[in-house]
């Protein structure tokens, strides 16, 4: 009997219905194109509502990465002021950060690095070389006690003028808020797809219906009950959701990874807040398959309310 | 064998001997009839009309019983309503007016739950099978069972008990479309028997098989009356009938029912 079901099904349909849910001969007449046509929608929603839950995940893992990066570090520039030797300067600040609690390192770039980071406005190194540019000093911060910077940010600038501190607040603000915003929409794109897959059923439901009306008549008579008759159609349409999601959503899967590599070395060199990233990690697992159960039980149940809304129709 | 016939009302009418009525005569090899039992009515009429849309009434004032055990032929010329009354008992239609009670409920108060429960208390054989193209033979024939939520170890020695019994034994893995007529007939009768309803309805049963399938046919009937389920079969095949001593005549004609009155 299992041999004749795989042959029937396939091997994929024989062991969807191994399990108790599925396991049943079909009473539903299988329409080969319609079922193909189908799957492949869903297959194609599927992809776009799980390739938009990945890019969600991933940005805002990202964006909470860089937030936390930031919100570790912040920045002290010294501008060159008239009449002041900017090297005394900054020993004298970096002695004041190294002397402040909740700082574990300071780092002092040199005038070569700070002219490297002008260079895509300024031009090259050399050129620069006679320009009064600001110098910098990075300090990370210890997260778990981490120091007033109001007050260690007017310590410096009281004690060195021209000294000025950056926490990257502006930045870290505005980072959490494009992360927020992006998150929305995809969860909003999520739902318009999730909402497609549900319509796609319910027409493709009725249509069945109606392309299986005798069935349905048959099965009155012979005492089957609605509830019988929409767990059969239910059961078909959430195997062909399930199908189409597992095409879909392992489609996406296999982009989302991809991307992730690509955007990990994006030129050769590893990105800073993602390249430390797995590139497989249980959240990118659970939102692939999380979105194609959804799709399988948006699946089921949209034909299942479609079934008992249209079965006393045809009854 | 009384030679008048006894309308719902209890008009008396003659019939004409050379016409679907007449007499039942015993032929060699015929049936044997069969004793009623009346321990309750499994279905009663009571002045049924039925009309489609505006127009007359298809069928007018039908009034009859079914007792249990019981064996009826459902007659008429082609297009008198055999097969509108049998939709009738099978609740496929509602009466215009009257009365329908089935298993001693008024169907006008049933509800959908206790119409799938009466439904289940019998058999029909369609008149075009009704098999399902995509199941086989034996799923075919299973379905009742199936769809009572009956596990299907529990019933498949019976189903193809019943299958050789159809003498379909060699063909439970195929299905209908590959089916002959008189296969897709046993089938069809085999899937309303495998519940072993109290009262199966057969509408033409014989209509597409060869006379000594059709007796074959018959006797299947015959032994599922006298393991106790109530048989009306719609015919107007006259030497069906005439196979069956003591089988009650139920005769449509000019929309009403006649009553052949029973020597039993």
């Amino acid at each position: 009997m299992s041999e004749k079901r795989s042959l029937r099904y396939g091997i994929f349909g024989a062991m969807m219905r191994s399990i108790p849910f599925f396991g049943r001969d079909p009473l539903v007449a299988a329409d080969q194109v319609t079922d193909r046509a189908l799957v492949a929608v869903i297959a194609i929603l599927t992809f776009l509502a799980a390739l938009t839950a990945s890019a969600a995940q991933l940005t805002a893992a990202t964006a909470m990465r860089w937030q936390v990066m930031m919100a570790s570090e912040v920045t002290v520039q010294l501008k060159p002021q008239a009449g002041r030797s900017i090297d005394a300067d900054i020993v004298r600040a970096s002695d004041i950060l190294r002397g402040t609690g909740g700082i574990t390192s300071v780092k002092v770039l040199r005038r070569e690095e700070s002219a490297k980071l002008l260079e895509p406005w300024l031009g090259s190194a050399s050129s620069i070389e006679s320009l009064p540019i600001p110098r910098l000093i990075t300090v990370q911060i210890d997260t778990r006690q981490p120091p007033d910077l109001t007050s260690v940010g007017k310590m410096l600038s009281d004690a060195v003028p021209g000294a000025s501190l950056d926490d990257h607040r502006t930045w870290t603000k505005r980072l959490g808020h494009l992360s927020d915003l992006f998150l929305t929409a995809s969860f909003g794109a999520l739902l318009l797809v999730v909402m497609t897959t549900g319509l796609t059923i319910v027409f493709a439901t009725r249509g069945a219906m109606a392309g299986n009306r005798e069935i349905i008549e048959v099965l009155h008579f012979i005492g089957a009950d609605d509830r019988y008759i929409a767990g059969q159609f239910q059961s078909h349409f959430a195997v062909l959701g399930v199908r189409g999601g597992l095409l879909g959503g392992g489609a996406a899967f296999l982009l989302v990874l991809a991307l992730k590599l690509s955007m990990m070395f994006p030129d050769g060199l590893p990105f800073s807040g993602i390249s430390e990233m797995p590139i497989l990690d249980w959240q990118t697992v659970f939102v692939t398959f999380g979105v194609i159960m959804l799709v399988g039980i948006v699946a089921g149940l949209a034909s299942r309310i479609t079934v008992y809304r249209t079965i006393g129709m045809l009854a | 064998m009384a030679n008048q016939l006894s309308c719902c009302n209890g008009i008396e009418i003659s019939f004409d001997p050379h016409h679907a009525l007449t007499t039942l005569k015993k032929v060699e090899g015929s049936l044997q009839a069969f004793p009623y039992r009346s321990v309750g009515e499994l279905v009663r009429f009571e002045n049924v009309g039925l009309r489609y849309g505006v127009g007359a009434e298809t069928l007018t004032d039908v009034s009859f019983s079914i007792e249990p055990q019981s064996f009826q032929f459902l007659t008429g010329a082609s297009g008198t309503g055999k097969t509108t009354l049998l939709r009738l008992i099978m609740q496929a239609l509602k009466p215009t007016r009257g009365t329908v009670v089935l298993f001693g409920q008024d169907t006008s108060l049933l509800e959908k739950d206790g119409l799938t429960a009466l439904r289940r208390r019998m058999g029909i054989v369609f008149q075009d099978f009704r098999l399902l193209d995509h199941l086989t033979t034996y799923e075919n024939v299973a379905l009742p069972l199936k769809v009572q939520g009956r596990d299907e170890v529990t019933y498949r020695a019976e189903v193809t008990e019943l299958l050789n019994w159809v003498g379909l034994g060699e063909l439970i893995h195929a299905k209908p479309p590959i089916l002959s007529g008189g296969e897709k007939q046993r089938a069809s009768i085999a899937r309303a028997l495998v519940a072993q309803p109290e009262l199966l309805l057969a509408d033409e049963p014989t209509g597409n098989v060869d006379p000594s399938l059709a007796r074959r046919l018959l006797r299947l009937f015959v032994e599922m009356n006298r393991s106790g389920t109530a048989i009306l079969i719609a015919t107007h095949d006259l030497g069906l009938m005439d196979q069956i001593d003591g089988a009650r005549r139920l005769v449509l004609a000019d929309r009403r029912l006649y009553v052949e009155a029973s020597d039993v």
